[in-house]
């Protein structure tokens, strides 16, 4: 038997599809705790590629014989030594092409919702925990929250047959590098971002969202809101479509709410966001879908396959949504917010337009999960 | 510090550095030392891994100019 390659394209459409997965990932331990593949069939064991060195039958124990074996590594050199030593001992094995390195760049498309005069996709980069949105209507596409990768985004506006027109940040994002000036770059299309967020920066071209309360798209009449949701950061900004839909940005999560602390003044931005969540928000109906711009765990995938909930059910599941004690609500979104994003002053120096960093750089730098979420229950 | 083997793993990337360091190892006598080199950032980690695996001493870890270099002494 020989090795084979799996693409991370083809790793995902057999967890999607619920094929039983079995994953081993030879990193070492502390790389695998903080960072690794989800699923919700998934069967994973974490085994360092250096144990396999040693001459211990022990590691094998965990193995099964009868199903295939998918190796994973940081970028795939490791796991196709392991996959070829176990090969050799009559496993079924794979290797996933490029490892964790092309798992965090990989892109999945879901139609959140298709009628006559506008579609609604949501790009899920599912090792990022990041989500991205097209919204097309009459030949055009509105973009929110581009990840760097843009080459994705410019093949599905091709594959729909459309062309990108604007594109949106809905706030300076401090744990992944946006795409979206880019984006703006190569399609001509207008790049818009709160003012605000750039704390007068004049490095990259964009037009300031608070000026364009409302979007067109194509010939028709989506109709799209910027809604100043400030509290994640002062800037934040969500962009509610057709009063059905709502992309929160960082701002609420089907888990909650987003974290405020990110620019070291949490009181103050907590405050903020009291307001609008209580204020601008309250003013939402229970049907809106809300759309956020990041998931944090696996489960958050619904059963059409994308990541949203209604209004109504985030309301309903987080208390935080309900109480309305201002005071309760500072200490609790302001002091429990955890590890900050790695590297986000950085990142946020480079989606500022003031720090450029090469494509090698800008991996690295983005390696590891998203900690946008404020995790509370 | 004299090393009693010196294994040169630079420009190698992973799994290569670790490799090349399981074979310096198992050719010394316990006690002595071996000097690693290398380039791959991501071997920094892998390798105090496998040191505390393994049960070896990292005596000193240096990086000068994008080379790390690893004193082990053979348990």
């Amino acid at each position: 038997m020989a090795v084979k390659e799996m693409t991370s394209k083809e790793l995902h459409a057999r967890i999607d599809a619920g094929d039983s997965v079995f994953i081993l990932d030879v990193r070492n331990p502390n790389d695998f705790e903080d960072w690794k593949i989800e699923g919700k069939t998934l069967r994973q064991v974490n085994i360092p590629y250096f144990d396999f060195l040693e001459e211990d039958e022990a590691v094998y124990n965990q193995l099964p014989k009868e199903t295939e074996i998918v190796v994973v590594c940081a970028k795939g050199g490791s796991a196709q030594m392991v996959a070829e030593q176990l090969d050799e001992k009559g496993y079924s094995t794979s290797v996933l092409e490029g490892g964790m390195l092309s798992w965090s760049q990989f892109y999945h498309p879901v139609t959140v919702s298709t009628g006559e005069d506008m579609k609604l996709i949501q790009l899920n980069r599912l090792a990022k925990g990041c989500l991205s949105y097209m919204v097309i209507s009459g030949g055009e596409a509105l973009v929110v929250d581009a990840n760097r990768h843009i080459e994705e985004y410019m093949a599905l506006a091709k594959r729909e047959n459309v062309k990108i027109a604007h594109i949106i940040d809905t706030h300076l994002h401090a744990d992944h590098i946006s795409g979206g000036a880019a984006l703006a770059q190569e399609t001509g299309a207008t790049y818009y971002l709160s003012s605000s967020e750039m704390q007068g920066s004049t490095a990259l071209p964009y037009e300031p969202l608070e000026q364009h309360e409302t979007l067109k798209i194509g010939s028709v009449n989506a109709k799209v809101l910027a809604v100043p949701t400030p509290g994640h950061t002062p800037g934040s900004t969500s962009v509610l479509i057709d009063d059905r839909f709502l992309l929160s940005g960082d701002t609420i999560f089907v888990g909650g709410l987003g974290r405020p602390d990110l620019g070291g003044k949490a009181r103050e931005w907590a405050q903020s966001l009291y307001d609008t969540v209580f204020k601008t928000v309250a003013a939402l109906s229970d049907d809106v879908l809300v759309l956020p711009t990041h998931f944090a765990d696996i489960k958050e995938i619904n059963e059409n396959g994308y990541v949203g909930a209604t209004l109504g059910a985030i309301r309903a599941s987080n208390e935080v949504m309900r109480n309305e004690d201002r005071e309760a609500f500072t200490e609790k979104v302001a002091g429990a917010s955890g590890a900050t994003p790695p590297n986000f002053e950085e990142i946020v120096g480079i989606n500022r337009g003031e720090i450029q960093v090469t494509a090698e750089q800008a991996t690295d730098l983005e390696i590891g999960p998203n900690r946008c979420a404020v995790h509370h229950s | 510090m004299n090393a009693d083997l010196i294994v040169d793993a630079k420009g190698l990337s992973c799994p290569m550095p670790i490799v090349r360091a399981k074979k310096g190892i198992d050719s010394l006598q316990s006690g002595q030392v071996m000097q690693l080199e290398a380039t791959d950032k991501g071997s920094v980690n892998d390798f105090q891994g496998w040191i505390k695996q393994t049960g070896n001493e990292m005596l000193k870890m240096e990086e000068d100019n994008g080379v790390y270099r690893f004193f082990v002494k053979k348990a």
